[in-house]
């Protein structure tokens, strides 16, 4: 098998009538921030939840680091580097900031119930060690001064911010983010692009949905455009821009 | 804090008002409505740490008080059924609830299993599914069960070990000293679980139970397994409901099919919206508020009906429950004791 | 077994007209309604108020006395009622509820307080025990080798009839056509201009008349009391689970396949001397059907992520 930290091969998912998703061969290696764009219904999320293992293939399969994942756990999966973020953003509304992030961070042996009963000193000195990386990360993304709100709280764009967050403290080898910057308002996008851009240069390897085709085209250095559950043009940023598929697709798609 | 001094001076006026209004027995009165509070604020613990903590929707709590108690009778000296057969042998009683405990866990395990990867909604009607199986199996298996006439004469291995100055104590004020004995026995196991359970709750396993509560899928993508962690909830709500029905069966002194009819699990679940879903001793003040309540629904039922029969005394306290239920679900689904900002207005 | 056919196909009938209004309200609402079985109850009760006749005391207060209306009439008039019954939980109880942002789970328990609450009203207002419409008693005679009286036969026909009106009633109708947009999906159908809150509003009304029918017929094939709602609301969610929450069609088949089991398990040889447990066959059966095939027979599965 090839090399590629993630490498797929002919992913299908159906709904009813509907070829949802249908990839021949998508592989992602080199470091770097890949975007994901496509007109809506284009299958982007469904296939975001199929390589996060959300949803299930009906035919495919998907390599990750190595193994082939096709049939394990979205948990497991997690575990072993790909985390990812949702669409509608997913904060644990009635635990505060600083929760959020521990429990993203801590470990899944203290999370053991008789680990928890027991609360050996290794518990509390891991514990005591999360708070430090908590305040790294809560300083990097601007949200030190909401650590002890609920995170039903905060706005739109700090929820975005807060869920990046958490899935910084898995400490992951590739990071899929789902539409990162809808909804939140062009000063925070602005702070959460280049917040994005650092985190790759520290070595996280990005893969996004994003609908913003400036911010797209101004942060990748890999374009894939789908359509109707295909990929139909893969390449640097001014390579898709000017590929006659995608010209055609979006402009068929504005005609809806 | 003010919430507290609330909760405390309405249990200091209805403690009054209990007394005031039964001349003899007001000392009897106020035991047996503590000991029932005790023994449903337990059940209201375990269903908070399902429903409070972890968001799961358990209506069968009833099936897991059940097979508590059946369990732990079973394993001592009782005597069976319509022919009274005397089985004189049996465990030390320490075991024999321990085991009772372990068999409702395990129930536990056994419904949510396969239970636990559905929908929530979904979850509320198997459980309340599993319940009435279990009561129409207890009622039907006559032979292992008693059925309707069920297990009486098990008693004693628990009031041996009475102190003698709780007897004492109990006929000096005109106590029953075995109820005074149950209700106390109950009273400690609430600090002794309550003392667990504060410790599990600011522990990490406590806050991944809330995040499952809060968002499955984010806490699947975040590496954890949800399906366990809901499963251990599950698991130790129901025992700590198996250690509940055990105290009341031996508050009763007898256990038939009808004594875990589904209305029970409602009762608990009243207590439990009353006290605050969520909070740790909110249940167990629940517990208290709500038998002050049924007590105090009866005077409503002989204002009403001339003189009130069984049905109508019933009649008055469940509506005043349902009532209760809707208030507070709406109202203040925090309860007395919950905090506001854990509402649960938004559950999905 | 084939002696208990004719009571199976009746249980049949009545789980089955429950479920499609169970599941009919569930697919539009979303709410799961344990307060279902009372509106069942509403029904049969209110049937029995106006037409026993005025002198007999089935009534727990004596200063209600029963109408004595002919049975058709209170037949009728039941419906409506049920059905502006339903209408006035909708608009004083679960349109708040809605406006306020309740989740599903906190609007289930209010169910069940309202389930709680209803059905003790029903029992200090109307009778506690087992009592039946003022009909002719009749025999029962063979129809096909089915033990059935001439009633039991007009009541299934009637019935059937009921179901494939509703059927027809959500397939052509615009109302219906409605109903079953917002069921499939209230955003989408939103957009597309139907009034939500207006169709929620006729479900329910549509579907407590169904669920108070349904309360009748039972009434009439076993008997009325206070809590026959809250008896029959388990077999009703076997039922909707088994065909699959959300489709009519389901739900009328499963509740016809719930009521015929558990009348059928009674001549099973390993449930000889424990009648008891027929409906834990059933309920049993409901627990397995959810966890191999959640989305019941006919559902789809989408539906029940």
């Amino acid at each position: 098998m090839s090399n590629n930290l993630l490498s797929i091969r002919s992913l299908k998912k159906r709904f009813g009538g509907l070829q949802a998703v249908n990839v021949d061969k998508f592989d992602f290696n080199e470091n770097q921030i890949t975007s994901l764009i496509g007109p809506n219904g284009a299958g982007k999320t469904t296939f975001f939840d199929l390589i996060t293992r959300f949803q299930n293939a009906d035919s495919g399969s998907i390599n990750f680091d190595g193994k082939n994942v096709t049939r394990l756990n979205s948990y497991k999966l997690a575990r072993l580097g790909m985390v990812r973020t949702f669409q509608l953003t997913r904060v644990f509304d009635r635990m505060s900031v600083y929760e959020n992030m521990q429990f993203a961070g801590s470990s899944i042996t203290n999370e053991g119930f008789l680990n928890s009963l027991i609360q050996s000193s290794s518990l509390k000195n891991h514990e005591k060690l999360l708070i430090e990386k908590i305040n790294e990360t809560l300083e990097l993304l601007n949200l030190s001064d909401m650590k002890n709100s609920y995170a039903r709280e905060l706005s739109g764009g700090q929820k975005k911010l807060l869920e990046l967050g958490r899935s910084l403290m898995k400490s992951p080898k590739i990071l899929l983010l789902d539409e990162p910057l809808a909804g939140v308002n062009p000063k925070l996008s602005e702070q959460l692009l280049q917040i994005i851009f650092d985190l790759n240069k520290k070595g996280i390897n990005i893969l996004m949905v994003e609908h913003n085709i400036d911010a797209v085209m101004k942060i990748s250095e890999r374009v894939v455009v789908m359509a109707e559950g295909k990929i139909i043009s893969d390449g640097k940023p001014d390579f898709v821009r000017s590929d006659k598929n995608v010209i055609e697709a979006y402009l068929g798609s504005s005609n809806e | 804090m003010k919430k507290y001094i609330i909760a405390f001076f309405l249990l200091v006026i209805s403690f009054l008002y209990i007394f005031l209004s039964n001349e003899t027995g007001g000392a009897r009165v106020f035991v047996n409505l503590m000991t029932f509070a005790g023994i449903y604020g337990l059940a209201a613990i375990g269903i908070n740490v399902h429903f409070g903590w972890t968001g799961l929707l358990n209506f069968g709590h009833a099936a897991f008080m059940g097979i508590g108690a059946y369990t732990t009778v079973l394993l001592i000296p009782h005597s069976l059924g319509r022919e009274g057969v005397v089985i004189s042998s049996g465990l030390p009683l320490p075991l024999a609830i321990l085991i009772g405990i372990l068999a409702a866990a395990l129930l536990g395990l056994f419904l949510g299993l396969p239970t636990l990867r559905l929908r929530g909604d979904y979850l509320a009607i198997v459980t309340i599914a599993a319940a009435e199986i279990f009561r129409l199996l207890v009622r039907d298996f006559e032979d292992l069960t008693g059925g309707v006439y069920g297990i009486i004469q098990f008693s004693d291995s628990l009031q041996n070990s009475r102190p003698d100055f709780i007897t004492r104590f109990g006929e000096s004020y005109d106590i029953s000293p075995s109820q005074f004995w149950v209700g106390l026995l109950t009273w400690i196991s609430i600090i002794v679980v309550l003392l667990i359970l504060s410790r599990l709750k600011k522990s990490p396993w406590g806050r991944a139970l809330r995040a499952v509560r809060e968002d499955e899928d984010a806490v699947r993508a975040l590496g954890k397994n949800a399906v366990l962690l809901k499963l251990q909830s599950f698991m130790l709500g129901a025992a700590i409901g198996g250690l509940s029905g055990i105290f009341l069966v031996f508050n009763y002194g007898t256990v038939q099919a009808s004594t875990f009819v589904p209305v029970l699990t409602f009762y608990v679940w009243a207590a439990l919206i009353l006290g605050g879903v969520g909070s740790l001793a909110g249940p167990a003040l629940g517990a208290v508020i709500f038998w002050v309540i049924i007590a105090g629904t009866d005077s409503i039922s002989r204002f009403l009906f001339e003189s009130p029969d069984g049905q109508q005394l019933a009649g008055v306290r469940f509506v005043i429950v349902g009532l209760l239920i809707m208030f507070f679900m709406i109202f203040r689904p925090s309860g007395i004791l919950g905090k506001k900002e854990e509402l649960l207005l938004d559950v999905k | 077994m084939l002696e208990q056919l004719g009571n199976g196909l009746l249980l049949g009938v009545i789980i089955a007209l429950g479920s499609v209004a169970l599941s009919l309200l569930y697919g539009v609402t979303r709410i799961v309604n344990f307060a279902h079985g009372e509106i069942i109850a509403f029904g049969a009760i209110v049937a029995l108020f106006f037409s026993s006749s005025p002198d007999s005391t089935l009534l727990y207060l004596d200063r209600f006395s029963p109408l004595g209306i002919n049975f058709s009439t209170s037949v009728i008039l039941s419906i409506l009622l049920s059905g502006v019954f339903g209408g006035l939980l909708e608009l004083c109880l679960f349109k708040p509820l809605r406006k306020n942002n309740f989740g599903n789970i906190a609007v289930l328990v209010v169910t069940i307080g309202l389930s709680i609450f209803l059905r003790h009203v029903y029992l200090l207002f109307a009778s506690a025990k087992p009592t039946s419409y003022i009909l002719e008693l009749q025999r029962r005679e063979d129809y096909f080798g089915v033990q059935l009286t001439p009633r039991n036969v007009q009541v299934l026909i009637i019935g059937f009839a009921v179901m494939v009106f509703v059927g027809i009633f959500l397939t052509y109708t615009r109302t219906g056509k409605a109903m079953r947009a917002v069921r499939d999906s209230s955003d989408l159908a939103s957009i597309s201009g139907i009034n939500s809150d207006y169709i929620i509003l006729v479900t329910w009304v549509f579907s407590s008349m169904l669920a108070g029918f349904t309360g009748i017929i039972q009434g009439v094939i076993n008997n009325v009391r206070w809590n026959m709602g809250f008896l029959i609301l388990l077999l009703i969610f076997a039922g909707t689970v088994l065909g699959g929450i959300g489709t009519s069609f389901g739900a009328m088949f499963g509740g016809f396949i719930i009521g015929i089991l558990v009348q059928l398990s009674v001549g099973l040889e390993f449930m000889d001397g424990h009648t008891e447990a027929k409906n834990a066959i059933a309920l049993a059966l409901m627990i397995i059907i959810l966890l191999v095939r959640p989305q019941g027979i006919f559902g789809s599965k989408d539906r029940i992520s």
